[in-house]
């Protein structure tokens, strides 16, 4: 093993050589250093998320020109295309974005700490959780604040079952999957059960819960969920700098002074907030959260947890999915949860079927 | 290899100095300060069971030590306890007189680096990528890349000897080129002591031999380096100081040569054995001959 020495360094001004591919940003003893990759993934993906949003606010029965969605959106150009926009189209894309996020951002922390693409909030009972709950409320008493809270504990609590019945998300995250999966199942007869013993008139109320839909949601949960995302992006981003010592070992990431146990407790708390959330806000949206942190990886590569990457990406995902939804068989209205669940699927028997001996995330 | 030094930018009171220069001068030659990494009356052990017991041991700064013992003997518990994975049941690690377990965890990831044995790279990561990871404790949100951190990181590069490979993906990498590259990331990390889980299993002999080797300059510059190997001819070899464990117990410590003997291999792994000096580097060598009887 012959050395060489590195070449001996000019004095005071010798500028820092950032890693390849990254971006480094000083100033006064601070620095941040961007991932050029991750920065145009994220930039592309933000333009993409614009484009599917206009046109999304643009198509319909009516339509809008595409230029002319965004604006109107916003209050500006004719007065009858601010109003379809503004009044009727707008929270059903606005919804849409958030969902999207806010299971992209779920997604990606669960298969990272559990190191595993299928562990994601719909495959580890949190989406059957929050869906029991929500409906439970609902069937019980209908207020409107009560079935985002609901969701919220319902996500918990499947959580927290589990992480108790798995003994942890770390080492074995395949158990965690499987525990999850029989949870997941648990809880999703728990709502069929509430269901079928509810008054006709108590069910159909709560039946928007457990079909992933953006139609006619509540405005509050929606803005519930958008205050929710205010919180959990930024969490997300902080818990992806630990995530990414994390995916190498939970002995690794504590060799590195990382706090694993913290670690854990705030990727599922910010999990659970996204996948309860956005359950409240549309039900349950199959195969999203595998989906966006998916596209998320492949297109921002392995460095780093791609948690903004996988927002967008969720985001993108569910207003596309909504779009054709409402548009490829007008006047008949597919709900963008059955949308998502025929594209993810296939998609996941594809992952099932060529994924070689293990991948790690 | 003894080309390059570890530059301490900050000593004593762990944390970022802001009278540290800017620029580290990478050529300085500085002996990495001696850590004194003991433990007191440690006990370790995981729900009912107790693995290690009351263990009282000194590991000397500046040379190899290796901990040596039949399977299960609390080996690997030791070293897990040293790196602060598990919490002592009793007594404590002590790193120059403090306790290891009450540090913040990342003044502690500064002093004190690991490698286990079940480290898995996502794929598609460099070797620099995972180099760099090794400047965790030394980072935080507003301090992602310093002029250390870079120095660090390709310091880590040169003495792994991976500084051609630095940008090739770890899956293309041979065996002993890989485990290079995870040492290097602990190398990076610039703590006075260095603990390796299993560093050379399940690599051939040319290959256990690089990273030997690297692991040897890792000790000349001043650290503690403390290795768990199940290999006894491998930790004679390449470690100054030998500790057996059996049943969560030291049984002997010392130099290889002092502390070998066919009593104590029967002790350890119920084998009989000869044990012969090894005529270049004065290391004993074992040849086995059966099983003791019982």
């Amino acid at each position: 093993m012959s050395a060489t020495a590195p070449a001996p360094p000019a004095p005071a001004s010798r500028p820092v050589v950032p890693p390849p591919g990254t971006w480094r940003l000083a100033v006064a003893g601070r620095s941040v250093l961007l991932e050029r990759r991750a920065v145009l993934v994220v930039a592309v993906l933000s333009v993409l998320v614009l484009v599917a949003a206009a046109a999304s606010l643009a198509l319909g029965t009516a339509r809008v020109a595409l230029v002319d969605a965004l604006p109107a959106a916003l209050g500006h150009g004719e007065a009858r295309d601010v109003l379809l926009v503004q009044r009727l189209r707008l929270p059903r894309v606005v919804a849409g974005l958030l969902v999207g996020g806010a299971l992209g951002v779920a997604g990606v922390l669960l298969q990272t700490l559990a190191r595993n693409r299928l562990a994601t909030p719909d495959t580890v009972g949190l989406d059957d959780g929050a869906t029991a709950f929500a409906v439970a409320s609902v069937v019980a008493v209908p207020t409107s604040l009560l079935p985002s809270a609901a969701a919220l504990v319902g996500a918990a609590t499947a959580a927290a079952l589990t992480l108790g019945l798995a003994g942890g998300a770390g080492r074995r995250g395949y158990r965690f999957l499987v525990v999850g999966l029989g949870v997941g199942a648990v809880l999703g007869a728990g709502t069929q059960l509430v269901l079928a013993r509810a008054p006709v008139d108590a069910a159909n109320l709560a039946f928007p819960w457990t079909v992933g839909s953006l139609s006619a949601r509540s405005p509050l949960a929606v803005a519930v969920l958008g205050a929710g995302l205010a919180v959990a992006l930024p969490a997300a981003v902080l818990l992806g700098r630990q995530l990414g010592v994390l995916r190498l070992a939970d002995a690794v990431a504590s060799g590195l002074g990382s706090r694993v146990r913290r670690v854990r407790l705030g990727v599922i708390a910010t999990a659970v907030l996204g996948a309860g959330l956005s359950v409240a806000a549309a039900g349950p949206l199959g195969l999203v959260a595998l989906l966006a942190p998916e596209i998320a990886r492949k297109a921002a590569g392995p460095r780093a947890v791609p948690v903004v990457a996988s927002a967008l990406a969720g985001a993108l995902v569910v207003v596309v999915a909504d779009l054709l939804g409402r548009t490829a068989f007008a006047p008949v209205e597919v709900p963008v949860g059955i949308v998502t669940a025929l594209v993810g699927g296939p998609y996941l028997l594809w992952l099932l079927l060529t994924t070689r001996t293990r991948r790690t995330l | 290899m003894s080309t390059w030094t570890t530059v301490k930018t900050s000593t004593a009171p762990v944390g970022p100095s802001p009278t540290a220069p800017a620029h580290p001068d990478v050529l300085e030659v500085r002996e990495a300060p001696r850590a004194d990494l003991r433990t007191d009356g440690l006990s370790l052990g995981y729900g009912e069971s107790v693995v290690v017991q009351a263990l009282d041991l000194q590991l000397p700064a500046g040379s190899v030590t290796a901990v040596v013992g039949p399977n299960g003997c609390g080996k690997s518990t030791l070293l897990g306890g040293l790196a602060r994975l598990h919490a002592p049941r009793a007594g404590a690690v002590l790193l120059d007189g403090r306790d290891l377990a009450r540090m913040r965890p990342r003044d502690a990831a500064r002093r004190v680096g690991l490698l286990p044995q079940s480290a898995e790279a996502p794929d598609g990561l460099t070797v620099r990528d995972l180099v760099r990871y090794g400047r965790h404790p030394h980072q935080g949100l507003m301090r992602q890349w310093s002029p250390e951190d870079a120095a660090a990181v390709e310091r880590a590069l040169v003495a792994a000897d991976l500084l051609p490979l630095a940008d090739r993906p770890l899956d293309t990498l041979s065996g002993g080129q890989r485990q290079r590259a995870w040492i290097a990331m602990v190398v990076a990390q610039e703590t006075d002591v260095v603990l390796l889980d299993e560093p050379t299993s399940a690599l051939d002999l040319g290959h256990q031999l690089e990273v030997l080797a690297l692991v040897r300059t890792l000790a000349t510059q001043g650290r503690t380096v403390v290795l768990v190997l199940h290999d006894l001819s491998t930790a004679c070899r390449s470690a100054d100081h030998l500790v057996a464990m059996l049943d969560g117990r030291v049984v002997a410590q010392g130099r290889p040569a002092s502390v070998i003997t066919p009593d104590l291999v029967r002790e350890l792994y119920g084998v009989e054995a000869v044990v012969l000096t090894d005529p270049v580097t004065g290391a004993p060598v074992l040849c086995p001959t059966g099983l003791s009887p019982r």
